[in-house]
């Protein structure tokens, strides 16, 4: 299992095979973290179970795909779940917290709240379709390891349009938040939450949204790795962690950041995965802690001083 | 032996009284007529009490989440463990190492608690616990992985019965001495500290706590008990899997710790019991695990945000409030009878002198992603003067505060204080130190907007002004003693007393008015006994007859020899009480002098009313 630690012997195969897993990898950590960064850029909260969520988008794909409906039919199910789940943690999880300013953890209640949504939904799964490993069909290919001829580098077509996915999510996300009203308005209530209320924005309205979003995102996410990676019950932590890694590097507050920072992580994850199959996954995280340690406000995030 | 008992109990303080009565209970439950599985969930209540009191010192005082203490378990757990295995170590020995060890990662980690705090500690914590749960599972030529580690030495004497009663013996005693040095930090002034830090951690180095340092040595002993708690279940059963360290077992101490109360002492005890109710029920129904864990947590975060202790008193509070429905009224500080009997001896104002020093501002700048707050100011504020700051909105007073404070640092140009212990004349820049630094050089500030510390007593809030060096041991045996700051309370009752405000000694700030409160930070000021006083728009929003009472309290202070730099916008305030006013606008000094100068000064003038055409 032992393999050389020489990059020189690394064949160009292997390089683009590695580079292409880690962009897939990348892509998805990214499409999860911009869910954590919408919702924090309006209430400075996050999903603690976002990772749960894409778990149960893929789950919902695999049962929707299993019984025989087509992948479209399967797809907006999953929209229509991830979307409701998303108003209901706001509503319920998020939202009540508000009105008790005297919360245990002070402004940090959500921190558990979203957690136990989260640990509720693993059970629901769990009970639903056993705690084993599942594999779920490839999406778009016939079969899960087709490749195609990239230079001579076999390249696995689902890595590929995973890929060409995410990147057309992520590109929709930004014209949503730049381009539209919606975003707009969205970037007025990070800004200034009471001055946007003013001005006619259903700041209520809005903070819903962007779980709803949120969580739509995290589905998608869990769609597209399906068919890459095995699909339990339990596999949600994994994704919750190293989503909020790479919101952190992006500073929560720069989407280009997390986009960049997605990629960088998922490339060093599956580069260390290819060197040491024991315990290459933590090496990428223990990197971005201490990097985060370094540098609190992440790589491409602004420092701002707490003054009253 | 019996008698004796008795007697220690009549003569103990009331702290110590409620030590003893549980380190009675504790030392005859095992002689009830009991089955040895009782004494099993005894032992296994005592350890994990032990982490959830870590927790709950870690959240509830000093405001940090960790989601990570499995974590820590774990460390603390497979290090007892492999020393006994490997070294045969007395488990004891065993047990103190591992918590040392505990403590040690907790330190390594508290370095990320030393840059980040709520979300980002959150996310580290959960990213370290996790990251140590794959490492025990795959580390298998050490840890055994989920297989485990079998064999772990127990604690063995003549006979099976006799073996687990002595663990739990053992057990409960550090548990017992672990709730007396939690309860210590809670009731002294490390609490009071760790409280500043949760309220602000500006505000807290502006009181002269070095911030870093109490926060990662409160993650270190929080981490140091979850250690001790897994080095303690490690020797229980002699099995250790790393199946046991999921971050389930972490949302397990939160929930306990939660449960509980945060920041309550008796808490962590009954959210220890809860937390094992709540497992022994899953036990028999494992299919519905989590929910039941993630239903709880959302219960008890919905519906009793102060756990199940603050739901007792709250409901304590109603049925009182029913009994005594004709009495609230008469009473108006329920709480104050305690000090009634506390004459107050010596008037702290009157006797103190404060020995103010000379600040010099020379050509200091400040600018913000471009835009000038200040700019080439420079300023001279002699000994025991009263030096008004005055300007319209925006003019840079709130940011030269900043700077001497030491919360901004100035892009250049340099501060200077009158060194104080050297002879007349000389100079120590001031410049590049830290808040603390300069907190502990005597200045003080109160805030524009009021820093208080809502969760403890005003007369607590004051205490936390007095800095003394840490006299640990010394502290600890006047707790035992009820007299735990005896001197600094008839000081701070003093202060108080001086502004008005002694009647709500023992009261939270939140029941005082606003004006009241702007006294408390100001006799909390008072209380650093700084040399040098920053007053941030003393009496902005309160009414006149307290604002005369501030006029008069500053008057007293300049009087004992304090320097003071007063920003306020009431003229007839500041024209009255200082000596000397500067004038800024744009982030440029445009007048200093005396007051009836600067009140005929035509740029001062054009400045607040326009250029008169």
């Amino acid at each position: 299992m032992e393999r050389s630690l020489n990059f020189a012997d690394m064949e160009f195969t292997n390089f683009v095979q590695i580079t292409s897993n880690g962009m897939a990898l990348g892509c998805i950590y990214v499409l999860v973290a911009l869910g954590l960064y919408i919702t924090h850029l309006t209430s400075h909260q996050v999903n603690f179970g976002q990772g749960d969520f894409l778990m149960v988008g893929a789950f919902t794909v695999l049962f929707m795909r299993k019984i025989g409906a087509p992948l479209v039919i399967a797809f907006l199910c999953m929209v229509t779940i991830l979307a409701v789940l998303g108003f209901l943690l706001e509503r319920m999880a998020i939202r009540p917290l508000e009105r008790k300013r005297a919360a245990a953890l002070g402004s940090f209640s959500w921190i558990l709240t979203t957690a136990g949504v989260a640990l509720i939904l693993q059970n629901i799964i769990e009970l639903s379709f056993g705690k084993t490993s599942q594999y779920s069909e490839p999406l778009f290919s016939k079969q899960r390891d087709q490749v195609i001829n990239f230079f001579g580098a076999g390249l696995y077509v689902e890595e590929i349009i995973v890929i060409v996915v995410a990147i057309l999510v992520v590109g929709i996300f930004y014209a949503f938040m730049f381009r539209s009203k919606w975003g707009k308005s969205i970037q007025a209530v990070a800004f200034n939450s009471e001055a946007a209320q003013l001005l006619g924005i259903n700041t209520q309205l809005l903070k819903t949204l962007v779980f709803v979003i949120a969580s739509i995102l995290a589905g998608i996410a869990g769609v597209l790795i399906g068919p890459l990676v095995t699909i339990n019950p339990h596999m949600g932590l994994v994704f919750t962690i190293k989503a909020l890694i790479v919101a952190a590097i992006g500073g929560f507050s720069n989407p280009f950041g997390i986009l960049v920072g997605g990629v960088i992580f998922g490339i060093f994850e599956s580069a260390s995965n290819y060197f040491d199959s024991s315990l290459g996954d933590l090496y990428p995280l223990i990197a971005a802690l201490i990097v985060i340690a370094y540098r609190p406000s992440g790589l491409f995030g602004s420092k701002n001083v707490d003054v009253r | 032996m019996f008698v004796n008992f008795q007697m220690m109990f009549y003569s103990a303080t009331p702290a110590k009284k409620i030590y003893l009565f549980f380190l009675f209970l504790f030392l005859i439950l095992p002689w009830l007529p009991v089955n040895g599985f009782l004494i099993y969930l005894l032992q296994t209540f005592a350890y994990t009490a032990m982490a959830v009191i870590g927790l709950n010192l870690l959240l509830g005082l000093s405001g940090q989440m960790s989601l990570g203490q499995a974590g820590f378990y774990a460390i603390g757990a497979y290090t007892s463990a492999l020393l006994s295995m490997k070294f045969a170590l007395p488990i004891v020995l065993c047990i103190l190492i591992a918590t040392l060890a505990a403590a040690l990662a907790g330190a390594l980690v508290g370095v990320f608690a030393l840059r980040s705090k709520g979300l980002y500690l959150a996310m580290t914590t959960l990213s370290v616990g996790f990251i140590l749960n794959i490492v025990a599972q795959r580390w298998v030529s050490v840890t055994g992985g989920t297989m485990g580690l079998s064999g772990v030495p127990q604690l063995e004497l003549s006979n099976a019965t006799l073996s687990s009663t002595a663990y739990y013996y053992l057990a409960g005693f550090f548990l017992i001495t672990v709730q007396i040095i939690a309860d210590f930090i809670n009731q002294s002034r490390l609490g009071r500290n760790l409280r500043a830090i949760k309220e602000s951690e500006i505000f807290a180095a502006s009181v002269g706590i070095e911030v870093g340092w109490w926060k990662s040595g409160i993650f270190a002993f929080s981490a140091a008990l979850a250690g001790m708690g897994g080095a303690f279940f490690a020797h229980q059963s002699g099995f250790v899997g790393s199946d046991a360290f999921t971050v389930r077992l972490s949302i397990g101490l939160l929930i306990a710790a939660v449960i509980g109360g945060l920041g309550s002492q008796t808490g962590p005890l009954i959210g220890t019991l809860v937390l094992m109710g709540i497992v022994e029920v899953i036990a028999g129904m494992d299919k519905f695990g989590l929910m039941v864990y993630g239903s709880v947590l959302l219960l008890v975060l919905l519906s009793f945000p102060k756990g199940l202790v603050g739901g007792v008193q709250i409901l304590g509070n109603y049925i009182q409030s029913l009994i005594n429905r004709s009495d609230v009224t008469l009473k108006e500080n329920p709480l104050n009878e305690n000090f009634e009997h506390l004459p107050i001896k010596k008037p702290y104002l009157m006797e103190t002198v404060f020995n103010g020093l000379e600040l010099k501002i020379g050509g200091l700048s400040k600018s913000y992603r471009g835009v000038k707050a200040v700019e080439q100011v420079s300023l001279s504020i002699s000994k025991g003067e009263i030096h008004g700051l005055i300007g319209p909105n925006g003019a840079g007073k709130s940011t030269i505060i900043n700077l001497i404070a030491g919360i901004y640092k100035a892009d250049s140009g340099s501060i200077e204080i009158s060194h104080v212990d050297e002879k007349g004349g000389l100079f120590q820049e001031i410049t590049d130190l830290s808040t603390v630094a300069r907190a502990n050089l005597g200045i003080a500030r109160t805030f524009q907007n009021l820093q208080l510390i809502e969760e403890i007593s005003a007369l607590d809030n004051v205490l936390l002004g007095f800095m003394r060096d840490l006299d640990l041991s010394g502290d600890f045996k006047k707790w035992l003693n009820a007299s735990l700051e005896a001197e600094e309370v008839e000081k701070a009752l003093s202060i108080m007393s001086s502004l008005g405000i002694a009647h709500y000694a023992n009261q939270l700030p939140k029941a005082m008015p606003y004006g009241h409160k702007k006294l408390l930070e100001l006799a909390r000021a008072i209380a650093q006994k700084p040399k040098f006083l920053l007053l941030d728009e003393p009496i902005a929003g309160i009414n006149t007859q307290e604002s005369s009472k501030i006029a008069e309290i500053i008057r007293m202070l300049k009087a004992s020899g304090m320097t003071i730099l007063l920003v306020e916008h009431n003229m007839e305030f500041v024209m009255s009480l200082c000596d000397r006013v500067s004038v800024l606008n744009f982030g440029k000094l445009i007048e200093s002098g005396l007051p009836e100068t600067i009140q005929k000064s035509p740029q001062v003038i054009q400045a607040y009313l326009g250029l008169r055409k």
